[in-house]
């Protein structure tokens, strides 16, 4: 069973949680002010477009899925996130 | 159709009268679909504008205009002579369901969801409505509890639609005769989803959560109506490739008893 | 229905002929993908319409982030990530023709995502105790609907993974299209709630 502890998709979890404790430090000590701190949101965001983008690739292996279901998945991220960044710096 | 020695065989077979096809009875049903949904349609959107829903936090005297005009009173009597065609279009579920490897559970808890969601969330709409409609004279306050009886029936009667919806998508999930495509099972999961975030009807009164808000009910209805065309798309499918010797009311052809004692008659 | 592309997608040669690259592969029933995909954009729908909502109401949905307890959050995260692992290794597992193996690592997963439900629950019963109710304000609606419609999901992903584990321990030869359909209806799962944690609990 130790042998699964080798197993590449551990690191990737090993870098899934040590950004999602990044993200979670850049906003939990952000003083609260009614001004929106777009530095920390900007990140955030950015670290959670990037832990999705890990898990649909490693863990969901679209990696090695036909062309049709990576462009898919590509399309829904960068759609996603690129409405979300630009709803949030409009609202600014 | 009996393997007759006595005619000479014909190149094309004659075409059965619309009048003996064997599975007269499920198109009567899905045809009277487009009929009663359109019927809807119209009482429920050009005429009485209750579609979309009107705001809940509408004043008063907007309400009791509403409940008591005229286009409402014509809906209402329309509503009276046709919801009696809800059931109909119910069992062309019903008859495709029982085809299905899964246990009976499943049609027959669509079929009470459905007994259920059409009192709740059309007799008791139409009750409150034709009320405002037909019995002129009724205090403001009184209207305005009417009016939000029977948006909240409509729109909040979420569960009864939610326990059918259920039921189908898992039952075509679960069903290992494939009557109909997975995909539309998963796509029956999404539709009661899109009803379970109906619930918060009951507690907002403006804003993206009240019954005419657009996380409620206008992304619900852009799931609902392609799904609910969608879906009678796949039950006709169905009906059409359906073996006639599978038809639970097929009955042993007479002619073919005569012709060929020796054959057994089919169930 | 799964491996439609296996045919197609016939690696290039590089220029001295190796083929390296392994054949394209959908993991578990294509139906399954139509789910996940569909869902994901629905959810994408339910995101974005949150943030068009707190650009309009920002102090409103600031101040009332300072309520959640962003610490469950996080272990509630880590907890599915992990439980995901888990899942990646058992169906890797479970392709080798490891059942064994693949059946324990499943059991760690279905552990790991049984926490999620009952952390929610220290979650949201001290706030709802405190009187944040889904009723108390839009984005505490938004919160709840959002975080509910995911813990059905959840409980969901874990009814699916039971079956899965249940085959892979009475079959003979376990299907392994079934241990990736569910496996990536549970990947789904912790996509959505990456997202979910970003938006609710650290936008600033």
């Amino acid at each position: 069973m130790s042998a699964y502890l080798r197993n590449p998709l551990v690191l990737v979890w090993a870098f899934l949680t040590a950004s999602t404790v990044v993200s979670w430090w850049m906003s939990h000590d952000a003083e609260i002010t009614h001004q929106f701190e777009a530095t920390i949101t900007a990140g955030v965001l950015l670290i959670a477009a990037l832990k999705t983008k890990f898990v649909i690739l490693y863990f969901m292996e679209v990696r090695h899925a036909p062309a049709w279901l990576k462009r898919t998945m590509d399309a829904w991220l960068i759609l996603l996130f690129g409405l979300l960044f630009g709803f949030y710096f409009m609202s600014i | 159709m009996s393997a007759s020695t006595a005619t000479t065989p014909s190149p094309a077979a004659p075409r059965t009268p619309w009048r003996k096809n064997k599975k007269l009875d499920q198109w009567l049903c899905f045809w009277s679909v487009p009929f009663f949904f359109s019927l809807f349609g119209l009482v429920f959107v050009p005429l009485s504008w209750m579609i979309p829903p009107r705001s809940p936090s509408s004043p008063l005297p907007d309400i009791v205009d509403f409940m008591q005009s005229q286009n409402l009173l014509l809906a209402c009597v329309i509503l009276t002579l046709s919801f009696g065609l809800a059931p109909v279009s119910n069992a062309c579920y019903l008859i495709q369901m029982r085809r299905m490897s899964v246990s009976p559970a499943f049609r027959l808890a669509l079929m009470i969801g459905a007994m259920i969601g059409a009192i709740v969330g059309m007799l008791f709409p139409m009750f409150c409505f034709g009320l405002g409609a037909f019995r002129p004279g009724y205090d403001p306050a009184i209207l305005a509890m009417l009016y939000d009886f029977g948006y909240l029936a409509f729109i909040g009667s979420l569960g009864c639609f939610c326990v059918m919806w259920t039921a189908l998508g898992l039952a075509i999930l679960l069903d290992k005769n494939n009557i109909l495509p997975k995909w539309l099972g998963y796509y029956t999961v999404w539709q009661f989803v899109s009803e379970l975030v109906a619930a918060p009807v009951w507690i907002a009164k403006s804003g993206p959560f009240a019954w005419d808000g657009l996380m409620t009910f206008w992304l619900a209805m852009a799931i609902y109506v392609p799904w609910q065309f969608i879906v009678y798309v796949c039950i006709y499918r169905a009906i059409r490739n359906q073996p006639e010797h599978e038809l639970d009311n097929a009955r042993p052809d007479r002619n073919a008893m005569i012709a060929e004692p020796g054959m057994r008659a089919s169930a | 229905m799964s491996d439609t592309a296996v045919a197609a997608a016939t690696p290039d040669p590089d220029p001295i002929g190796n083929v390296s690259t392994p054949p394209a592969h959908l993991p578990g029933e294509s139906s399954m993908w139509f789910f996940v995909i569909g869902d994901l954009f629905i959810f994408a729908v339910y995101f974005v319409l949150y943030m068009v909502y707190r650009g309009q109401h920002h102090a409103l949905f600031l101040q009332s982030q300072q309520h959640l307890n962003q610490g469950i959050a996080v272990i509630n995260t880590v907890v599915l990530l992990s439980s995901s692992l888990f899942v990646a290794l058992a169906t890797g597992a479970a392709r080798n023709g490891k059942v064994r193996d693949a059946f324990h690592l499943f059991g760690l997963a279905v552990a790991l995502g049984a926490a999620f439900p009952i952390l929610k629950m220290f979650e949201w019963i001290p706030e709802i105790s405190a009187g944040l109710t889904p009723g108390t304000n839009l984005f505490f609606m938004y919160y709840y609907v959002m975080t509910g419609m995911h813990l059905c999901h959840v409980l969901l992903g874990l009814a699916i993974l039971g079956f899965v584990m249940r085959d892979l321990h009475v079959s003979q030869r376990p299907d392994i299209r079934f241990v990736e359909t569910g496996a990536t209806y549970w990947h789904m799962v912790d996509v959505l709630w990456l997202v979910l944690f970003a938006l609710l609990y650290l936008l600033r």
